[in-house]
């Protein structure tokens, strides 16, 4: 068995923040043993592992808050040893899965923290609290003023991410950022992160013992068990070739399902569609299994499927969310949208829930044979 | 077969329950007052020392009798009437009357009946007052909340009382001879009190907070103070004020330039610095249990933010903690408000004054005057500062103490 600690293979892409062969020491207890990572820069690097495995240790070396016993981090040509720990973690957003809220201030004070700590202007303060503010889909004119004890889960959950963007740091630390909320919101958070991290395309390290949440978020993940690393690589080299039965039974026996939540709804969506007001008419509804027609309302939002099953058309009411998906929807949300829709496809609707596309049952074949 | 409870003959029932328990209450309330009917309800003396005249409700004229017996009729009634609303203005009526009652009728018996007896006579209330008003304390304590008609109930016998003390009712009553005896003395007494308070806080405070947050920093102070302050808080407070003439009185004996600025074995001094080691208790105890009580995500976020260890005390310790220091503070206020009357023994100022000579001179009423006077202080502080800490607990943080 080789539980060697693996080298990055995302070479192509250059990284500015290194561990090399960092370990933590507890007395006896040995929390890191010679880990060697290096992040790559504005990709989202997870780390994932059984509890107790070294990742959130990982985590806080990076900033500081623990101390390595032996090796030694880089942050540019910098070692973090030398820096200033303060002036370090400024330059790292950090959210961690409790959140850690000040309680006694106001969701403007909290996101604004940073900002004030590095003695930004007041006028810019507040417009970037604003712009951070819409960036998590919370509106500044609501929310600004609320405490944290008025936010349901997953709106402190967002602020938390907008304070950790709050000076526009060049990394983000993330500890189980969703660990504490229900499925439904963690997958929208999900969703939120990915839209945030497409735009402003930061430096990511993100830890979690969620498998679903690492594939779905990760370009290079990083497997880890007892203090060191058992596979680093791009999810996608993980899911085809796990390097041990220990990653294989982590990664459990559904990888092939695993794989479509590496690929987003926008990524194979099909928006040449076929779709009117009314209802179709034969000549209207293409011939064949896996061809849908979209009925939409005066607003464009799909109202009915259908679709010819064995010479007859089938009718089918898209009624809730779970019938459509989004552009940012994993591929694995579409399937399961084709599977509660009953149609060989499902459409894929806009923020405003337009008609934007479709994905097909057929598509997602061919990309989990790729 | 499943037996059904319907949610409203559930909550039907909860109410009748209540009810039956609010009967209950009445009887109790009644009883009290009956029993207050055979203890002598005032004192008369023919000077300050003299032996008590006892007068009980049997010795009182008819109309006063009557007057005092409406509030209990009240109190009987409100148990017998079933609608809510009648019941619960039966129940403000007697409260309000069954304060102003015995006060109207000792400002009219007393001065009637100390007339009599000679130039320096005076009256007092006697048992059987403290009694019926204890039944008084009962009725508004049993009342679901204290609505706009008893605060008018309230303030009309107030208004009554002040109208009654300013013709000259009351000019016999026991207490307020001994105040009007003490004259100017009085305010200094007073005035001494809460200054020897104040000081003894004041020190408590600048002395107590570092030391809380030493043990908040390092598990060896922690081991180091708690036992320490555990024996302090067992040594009695008197012992504690006698154990520091000795010391003190050598020390002003070795450095005479002490002495001038007034500490000395005897009088304030050691009574502020034995004061001040009973107040740390509270303080360093409330204090501390703030401190550690802070979330530690919220800690850990703001170091993780970049915070400098200044800072995370600055804008996140110290901010949450606030409240339960305060409470810490005012723990230790109303305890030492209360342990300031044993100053007096070593020579030291304040209300004690008044309850030690008091006791000296077999003056109940001077005893009586001292410690009344040390309650309201107490009432008082307790209030401003309860106040105070509605005032600066960060407005978030409120609800969870609601």
């Amino acid at each position: 068995m080789t539980t060697h600690p693996v080298r990055p293979t995302l070479e192509e892409t250059p990284s500015f923040l290194k561990a090399e062969h960092i370990s933590v020491r507890y007395g006896e207890t040995v929390a890191l043993n010679d880990v060697t990572l290096h992040i790559p820069t504005n990709r989202v690097t997870v780390l994932i592992g059984p509890s107790g495995c070294g990742k959130s240790t990982t985590l806080r070396c990076i900033n500081a808050l623990v101390k390595t016993s032996s090796g030694h981090i880089d942050y540019g040509d910098a070692s973090i040893q030398a820096m200033s720990e303060t002036d370090l973690r400024r330059n790292m957003g950090y959210a961690i899965q409790s959140v850690g809220l000040m309680p006694h201030l106001t969701v403007e004070e909290n996101v604004d923290l940073v900002p004030r700590l590095l003695g930004w202007k007041r006028s810019e303060r507040t417009e970037r609290v604003s712009r951070l503010l819409k960036l998590v889909r919370l509106d500044p004119q609501v929310y600004r003023n609320k405490y944290p004890h008025e936010l349901s889960g997953g709106e402190a959950q967002r602020v938390g991410v907008a304070r950790a963007l709050g000076a526009d740091p060049p990394v983000l630390l993330m500890d189980e950022p969703f660990g504490a909320v229900d499925p439904l919101t963690r997958e929208q958070l999900q969703d939120e992160f990915i839209r945030i991290q497409r735009q402003l395309k930061k430096t990511v390290v993100f830890v979690t013992h969620d498998i679903d949440e690492a594939v779905r978020l990760a370009d290079y993940l990083v497997i880890m068990k007892d203090g060191m690393i058992v596979q680093a690589d791009t999810p996608e080299q993980i899911l085809a070739a796990p390097a041990n039965e220990f990653v294989e039974r982590f990664l459990g026996p559904d990888r092939s399902l695993k794989r479509l939540s590496l690929f987003t709804a926008d990524h194979c969506c099909l928006e040449q569609v076929v779709s009117g007001t009314g209802k179709p008419s034969e000549a209207q509804l293409p011939r064949g299994s896996n061809r849908c027609y979209w009925q939409v309302d005066d607003d464009g939002k799909p109202i009915m499927g259908y679709t010819w099953i064995h010479n007859r058309i089938i009718e089918r009411p898209i009624t809730g969310s779970t019938h459509t998906v989004q552009p940012y929807s994993s591929m694995k949300e579409c399937m399961s949208a084709i599977l509660s829709l009953g149609m060989p496809a499902t459409a894929v609707v806009d923020d405003d829930g337009r008609l934007y596309g479709e994905v097909r049952f057929e598509t997602i074949q061919t990309i989990s044979l790729s | 077969m499943q037996r059904f409870i319907h949610p409203i003959g559930d909550y039907v029932g909860q109410i009748e329950s209540q009810l039956n328990f609010h009967r209950k209450l009445a009887a109790i309330v009644l009883l009290v007052f009956a029993a207050s009917f055979f203890l002598p309800f005032f004192f008369a003396r023919e000077n300050r020392i003299s032996a008590e005249i006892p007068v009980g409700i049997s010795g009182l004229p008819l109309l006063p009798t009557l007057l005092l017996l409406i509030p209990p009729t009240m109190i009987l009634l409100y148990a017998l009437v079933r609608t809510p609303k009648a019941s619960e203005r039966l129940l403000s009526l007697g409260a309000a009357l069954g304060l102003l009652a015995p006060l109207v009728v000792l400002a009219y018996v007393g001065p009637q009946m100390v007339s009599t007896i000679g130039p320096f006579a005076r009256y007092s209330p006697g048992s059987g007052m403290y009694l019926y008003m204890t039944s008084v304390a009962i009725v508004y304590l049993m009342k679901v909340r204290i609505g706009i008609g008893d605060y008018i109930g309230l303030t009309v016998a107030l208004a009554v009382v002040v109208v009654l003390g300013y013709r000259g009712s009351f000019d016999r009553l026991g207490i307020l001879l001994e105040a009007r005896n003490f004259g100017t003395r009085l305010s200094r007494e007073i005035t001494a009190h809460i200054r020897i308070t104040g000081i003894s806080i004041g020190i408590s405070v600048l002395v107590g907070l570092p030391i809380a947050l030493a043990t908040y920093q390092s598990r060896r102070i922690r081991k180091l103070v708690f036992p320490l302050l555990n024996v302090l808080q067992t040594i009695p407070g008197i012992a504690l004020f006698g154990l520091l003439i000795a010391p003190l009185a050598a020390l002003s004996q070795a450095f005479p330039q002490l002495r001038e600025w007034g500490i000395k074995g005897i009088g304030n001094t050691p009574a502020i610095i034995a004061l001040s080691m009973y107040a740390i208790y509270p303080i360093i105890r409330y204090s501390f249990t703030a401190i550690s009580s802070i979330d530690t995500s919220v800690v850990l976020a703001a170091q993780g933010m970049g915070m400098s260890s200044g800072q995370v005390w600055r804008i996140v310790r110290f901010p949450l903690a606030t409240p339960g220091i305060l409470h810490g503070i005012r723990v230790a206020l109303v305890q030492t408000i209360g342990n300031a009357t044993l100053a007096k023994l070593i020579g030291g100022d304040g209300l004690g004054v008044l309850v030690f000579e008091g006791l000296g001179q077999a003056s109940v009423d001077m005893v009586l005057l001292g410690m009344l006077l040390i309650i309201v202080l107490t009432v008082v502080a307790d209030r401003i500062f309860q106040i105070l800490i509605t005032v600066l607990t960060p407005v978030s943080l409120r609800r969870e103490r609601a």
